[in-house]
């Protein structure tokens, strides 16, 4: 019996990812001393930066590409030592191969998918605790329980769910004690991973940043938060770090987007925090920003507490995707 | 101004209030309408419409009165403004159990959401007891409260009061009832599950999930078992339980026991010796309120304080957060029994006119500062309330069935 070829999509993405840039490197468009660094990369092959991390690492086990004093790697095997160019890839003609951009494509419905199902389970947490049905989610998404079984490891890895003592896949409740443990999380790992972002932050977005929230453009605290990680905390060196990051704060933005889905209006003490935040970080003044950041994060979590006793006026959604059942 | 085009009748000026009906009196309107010379609307709801509404949709009211334990849900929607206390002329007379947490630094001030710890607007824009130069609310009406029972079958008190205990007591088995709302009732049930040994919280104001799991299972057992005859939801639902008498114990409040008919002295108030579940309502400013619609608002706020609607509060066992104002407007035989606890000197009447009090009788748990220096715990949002209201809607809705 032959082996089946693995068909396009089904590869883990890492490998996808990695052949690409094996493709670039060998071709030579690529030159050495490039580096390549996870986000840009990830941007232009449409996906989450874990895989892009897992494929660099590939690759440099590979000797395709080493480590060096700075953020990411250097194309090259690091025999030489070629002054670092940090361009972005499109300048160097940067090629992705047919087979590899519908394994990508396949892979981008993939994302489309699993985003979906995340923002369901993350939301239905605030009604309480649910089952995840496996054969229901591949019934209801059209997919094989394989694809289920995949989408449901990475909400596990995520953080959204977990096997109960009978093995089946629980999410939520998402209750006061969640909440405070999670900013608990937040005021330890956020000011970290400011302080080593510091020498990474590009201060031109930081003083766009501030000249939007001063001239209203943006009043939307959701959107803030959102800018504070990605021009901030994304710039610090320690990926693993950031990745934690941003899986703590999944079930805090799916609890705000309820609440504002519901009309709750902004809060102006919280956007002119942002605006003073954005300014110390902008000034470089970071022993100060990090401060100023536990504060806002101390505030942040005591209106959290008592923004989530309103979610008790909002009646569970009839419309609750079938392959999530009520634990009472 | 030209004369001639204007209306033949000027349009009179409205104030629309939206609470409950533990102030929304159609005699407390009248008599605001008669001193303050303009139209008052009110919008009476039960607490969980009434809150829900007043976040929802805040262009629909002017004043919002309620308790200051939904403040949690109402104020941080946005949909009220601070008040300033310098608009508040009475504001020096408004007690300490409001202002200061108890009505004196050695007494206990209860487990949960004393109004104190809701009553200042924080810089933050958060509500603290720290004292600042805005509120939340005006604080008004308040009370304590404990649960009715039969002395068919409780008997008498006797010197030590009664227990929450009774509340879940296995003799009033099938007779049982508990208020529907859940920063009340869960609260009710509570109390009696410590005071019967049953369980143990740590802080029975802020319970963590365990404990309301531990709470909610042993209500469902007891359900099970056939110990509730329902839930009630407004006082009337309250009242009709005993007057058909079909409950032997359950959650009551104060006004109610002036409305019992033929069941007055067989149903009565008890005083529990582990103390009162407390609270403490008031009056907020819409957020919209602006110029001549706030200055509106403000009148009506000063005018809760000038006595004669705490007179009335008075006559449905509620009290009044500047008594001294009160008194003037109650009789000396009124004044005694509601707030010193002296037997009644005659018949007094309620409210609506018909009598509530008999004379010789005596309040239970006697004087003001006796009632409110017991208070065990305040109705309460707590931290866990999305997680406990949720469970005990379920918990209320299965009251509806049969038990198995």
């Amino acid at each position: 019996m032959s082996p089946k070829p693995t068909p396009p999509g089904q590869a883990p993405l890492y490998e996808t990812i990695s052949s690409v840039l094996r493709h670039n490197i060998r071709s030579g468009r690529l030159p050495d001393g490039f580096v390549l660094i996870e986000g840009p990369i990830a941007k232009l092959m449409q996906t989450s930066r874990a895989p892009v991390q897992a494929s660099l690492r590939m690759l440099n086990a590979e000797g395709l590409i080493h480590r060096f004093r700075g953020r990411g790697y250097l194309v090259g095997d690091g025999q030489t030592n070629p002054a670092p160019i940090r361009r972005p890839l499109e300048e160097f003609g940067f090629e992705i191969p047919h087979i590899s951009r519908s394994a990508l494509a396949v892979r981008g419905t993939w994302q489309r998918v699993y985003d979906k199902v995340e923002a369901e389970i993350a939301s239905c947490q605030i009604f309480g605790e649910f089952r995840v049905i496996e054969t229901e989610l591949a019934n209801h998404l059209g997919v094989s329980r394989t694809v289920a079984r995949d989408v449901l490891s990475r909400l596990n890895e995520r953080g959204l769910i977990r096997k109960g003592a009978t093995s089946h896949w629980l999410a939520g409740p998402l209750t006061a004690r969640t909440l405070r443990e999670k900013f608990e999380l937040r005021s330890i790992m956020e000011p970290a991973a400011l302080i080593q972002a510091a020498d990474h932050i590009d201060h031109a977005q930081i003083v766009e940043i501030s000249q939007q929230i001063d001239s209203g453009k943006v009043k939307d605290s959701a959107e803030l938060d959102d800018a504070l990680m990605r021009l901030c905390f994304e710039r610090a060196p320690n990926s693993a770090l950031v990745e934690i990051i941003s899986n703590n704060r999944l079930l805090l933005s799916a609890m705000d987007k309820a609440l504002s889905d519901l009309g709750l209006p902004e809060d102006p003490v919280a956007q002119d925090q942002y605006r003073i935040l954005f300014e110390l970080i902008g000034s470089r003044q970071t022993d100060a920003a990090t401060a100023y950041l536990k504060e806002h994060l101390r505030i942040l979590s005591f209106k959290s507490l008592a923004r989530l006793k309103i979610v008790a006026l909002i009646p569970e959604s009839e419309s609750r995707p079938p392959y999530l059942i009520p634990v009472h | 101004m030209n004369r001639l085009a204007s209306p033949p009748h000027k349009k009179r000026r409205l104030l629309r209030v939206r609470g409950t009906d533990v102030t929304l009196l159609a005699q407390v309107r009248n008599m605001a309408v008669a001193d303050l010379g303009f139209d008052i609307e009110h919008e009476s709801l039960d607490f969980l419409t009434c809150q829900h509404r007043a976040a929802v949709d805040p262009q629909g009211y002017d004043i919002y009165e309620q308790c200051f334990h939904n403040l949690d849900i109402v104020w941080y929607w946005g949909a009220l403004q601070p008040i300033q206390t310098d608009r508040i002329t009475q504001w020096d007379d408004i007690g300490d159990l409001a202002k200061a947490g108890g009505i004196s630094k050695y007494t206990w001030h209860g487990h949960g959401d004393a109004p104190m710890r809701k009553l200042y607007v924080q810089p933050d824009g958060t509500l603290g007891p720290h004292p600042m130069s805005t509120i939340s609310m005006l604080p008004t009406a308040h009370n304590v409260d404990s649960f009715g029972f039969d002395r068919r079958l409780f008997g008498d008190e006797g010197p030590e009061g009664s227990s929450w205990a009774w509340l879940l007591d296995r003799r009033a088995r099938g007779r049982i009832a508990l208020v529907d709302e859940p920063a009340i009732g869960i609260f009710d049930a509570a109390l009696a599950a410590e005071a019967n040994g049953d369980l143990t919280f740590q802080d029975i104001g802020n319970m963590t999930v365990d404990e309301i799991d531990s709470l909610m299972a042993l209500l469902e057992t007891l359900r099970q078992q056939g110990f509730f005859v329902g839930s009630w939801l407004s006082p009337d639902e309250a009242e009709a339980f005993i007057q058909a008498d079909r409950v032997s114990v359950q959650s009551m409040w104060s006004p109610s026991y002036g409305n019992l008919g033929e069941m007055t002295g067989i149903f009565r108030e008890s005083v529990p010796r582990e103390g009162y579940r407390a609270w403490h309502g008031g009056a907020s400013l819409a957020r919209h309120l602006t110029g001549a619609k706030l200055d509106m608002a403000y009148e009506y706020l000063n005018w809760w304080l000038t006595g004669p609607a705490g007179a009335l509060m008075a006559r449905q066992g509620h009290y009044m957060t500047n008594s001294k104002g009160v008194r003037e407007y109650l009789s000396p035989e009124e004044w005694g029994y509601w707030y010193d606890g002296d037997p009644a000197r005659c018949d007094l009447k309620g409210p609506d006119g018909r009598i509530v009090v008999r004379t010789g009788q005596r309040r239970p748990g006697g004087a003001y500062r006796e009632r409110v220096s017991r208070i065990a715990l305040w109705n309460t949002v707590m931290d866990e309330y999305n997680y406990a209201a949720r469970a005990w809607k379920r918990f209320i809705r299965s009251l509806g069935s049969p038990a198995s």
